[in-house]
């Protein structure tokens, strides 16, 4: 018997059955929607081996040198979402009775906070921007790489109020520094 | 390898790990040529890059001569940052004491953050050891662990310190409510209601509005009839197994109002289960909701046989000591023998197989309650005989 998981359009099989091949095949659907629980970020697929070497979205491609730097981020492709990397859009919009709600809302708002941290943080940020929220508030963290004080305290000052003016609810910025940008290199592919 | 054909790959290497808009950590840095390696032999302590354009010898004594952009090779002097960048100071973690107050350091829900946390941590997933270090990434410089919801702002001493801070607000427990039983027994009523905590700008929730109402319905003062009519009103939301009754309400947009309207609800049902209309006294045995033995056959059968019995032995007239029936009295009148033990355990034992299952224990008590009624002694089969 198959099962249909709503939030990320995961056909559930049992063990018994042939044909798909999922992360959490050998797991009830339950403990899928438990495993899935927060975020609203990549949709996780379930695939066979054939689908799966022809899928080439969000995959990295090899160089000829295996000299292309990637971080641990970049080396996990989007079906291993909730596997071996987690999201990074944390809030309760994928859950039961709050997609109706304000899903598209949050999926929009994140959207814009990606784009104005893009533009506003040029070039500092290390990492992708994880954009975290606890009932009311919106927490933004990631790394940046080491600038002076005064420029990152006025970054953070002017960020915080216009964001919170824009979304109408407070913002907070949780901003962590790595030494250079290279520390954040994984491997080499 | 010599030293410039090891520095000319580092410098293929950084430009294609950096050149290009590949990677999120862009150093459009200009790569090393041959050229200018005297000049990062000598600066090699430098710390930020120093960049210079196309140095153009000044000529100005000589004659200009037009030069044709492209057509000469313009060599270019460039420096390079090939060292990486380090950090000013010492991360926080090396600075702590092991007898810290770790409460004062991570006092409420943050982001976890490398150079804060003092203990080592890993997070990741390596395929094969031969990726990465060889081992998960650690703290340093790892996206996976800013993700993730923490816990160390509820250390067992954050704990206690929250413990401490609401003391003065607890009260003692009221006393006379030290079981569940006399909790039940003051409290009948159980209300419950749902809260909702979710990410949005708004703390209100349709969901919430829905109230659950439950209680014993052996709480209520009910005469048979009330409390028939009672069950009958409120249908399905009655737990015949528990004798529980669950009232929901979730018509009206406010938790308050839903929770009024349930105990209006209460009150009405409960009043109306009294009231007695006319209509109800039509009821026949057809419409009997369970057996009564009084309404029924059996009872008229029973008082015609044990007076037919008793009726024969008085005309045969047999010494007292081999009576048919035992406890017979002499007067066998229709409420003298209703009152009898014998008659009552048989009404019992006939009521129970009809209202509930005919089990093997109803059964037995039946045939029991026959034996009894009519005088028929059991039969003492000895081992021996049976065999």
């Amino acid at each position: 018997m198959a099962a249909y998981c709503r939030s990320c359009s995961v056909i559930m099989q049992k063990v018994n059955c042939l044909g798909a091949c999922h992360p959490f095949k050998s797991q009830s659907l339950l403990l899928h929607y438990i495993r899935r629980g927060f975020g609203t970020s990549t949709i996780c697929r379930a695939l066979n081996p054939v689908q799966n070497k022809n899928l080439r979205a969000g995959k990295q491609k090899v160089s000829i040198n295996h000299d292309k730097p990637l971080t641990y981020e970049q080396t996990q492709p989007p079906n291993m979402i909730g596997v071996s990397k987690s999201w990074n859009s944390w809030n309760s919009g994928s859950l039961n009775g709050e997609r109706e709600k304000n899903a598209a809302q949050i999926v929009f708002e994140d959207i814009f906070i990606r784009k104005f941290m893009y533009g506003t943080w040029h070039n500092l940020f290390a990492n992708e921007v994880i954009i975290k929220r606890r009932y009311n508030q919106i927490i933004i963290a990631g790394l940046i790489e080491q600038r002076n004080h005064n420029t990152i305290y006025f970054l953070i000052g002017y960020t915080e109020e216009l964001l919170s003016f824009l979304l109408k609810c407070p913002v907070k910025i949780e901003i962590q520094t790595v030494a250079d940008k290279k520390d954040m290199i994984f491997r080499y592919i | 390898m010599s030293a410039i054909s090891l520095r000319s790959w580092l410098s293929c290497r950084l430009r294609k790990l950096f050149g290009d808009n590949h990677f999120g950590c862009i150093y459009n840095r200009p790569y090393l040529t041959s050229t200018n390696l005297q000049n990062v032999q000598e600066n090699t302590d430098r710390k930020y890059v120093k960049y210079e354009d196309e140095i153009v010898e000044k000529e100005t004594e000589k004659f200009r001569v037009f030069e044709i952009p492209g057509l000469k090779r313009v060599q270019k002097e460039r420096w390079i940052q090939y060292k990486k960048r380090e950090f000013e100071a010492q991360p926080r973690f090396k600075q702590m004491l092991p007898d810290q107050d770790w409460t004062k350091i991570w006092p409420g829900p943050a982001t976890f953050k490398w150079s804060v946390v003092p203990f080592p941590v890993r997070q990741g997933f390596i395929p094969r050891p031969t990726i990465g270090d060889g081992v998960p990434p650690g703290k340093y410089a790892n996206t996976e662990l800013i993700k993730i919801p923490n816990f160390l702002h509820l250390t067992p001493a954050h704990i206690q310190q929250h413990c401490q801070a609401i003391k003065k607000f607890c009260t003692p427990w009221p006393a006379g409510l030290e079981s569940d039983q006399k909790c039940h027994k003051h409290f009948p009523l159980e209300v419950v209601t749902q809260d909702y905590c979710f990410s949005g700008s708004s703390v209100r929730d349709a969901r919430a509005r829905s109230v659950t109402v439950q209680f014993k319905l052996s709480d209520l003062d009910f005469d048979y009839h009330a409390r028939d009519k009672f069950i009958r009103l409120v249908g399905p939301r009655y737990n015949k197994n528990t004798d529980e009754v669950t009232l929901t309400a979730d018509r009206c947009p406010l938790k308050t109002q839903n929770y009024d309207f349930i105990v209006y609800l209460l009150t009405a049902l409960y009043h109306e289960s009294w009231t007695v209309e006319l209509w109800e006294k039509e009821k026949t045995l057809d419409d009997m909701e369970k057996y009564f033995w009084d309404l029924n056959a059996s009872r008229k059968t029973i008082l015609k046989l044990l007076k037919q019995i008793h009726t024969i032995e008085k005309n045969l007239k047999l010494s007292s000591n081999v009576k048919a029936l035992p406890y017979m009295p002499e007067n066998p009148s229709e409420e003298n023998v209703l009152a009898l033990k014998e008659v009552q355990s048989y009404k019992e034992a006939v009521t129970d197989l009809f209202n509930e299952d005919e089990t093997k224990k109803n059964l037995k008590k039946y045939k029991e309650a026959v034996r009894t009624l009519l005088n028929i002694p059991t039969k003492n089969i000895s081992i021996s005989q049976r065999q």
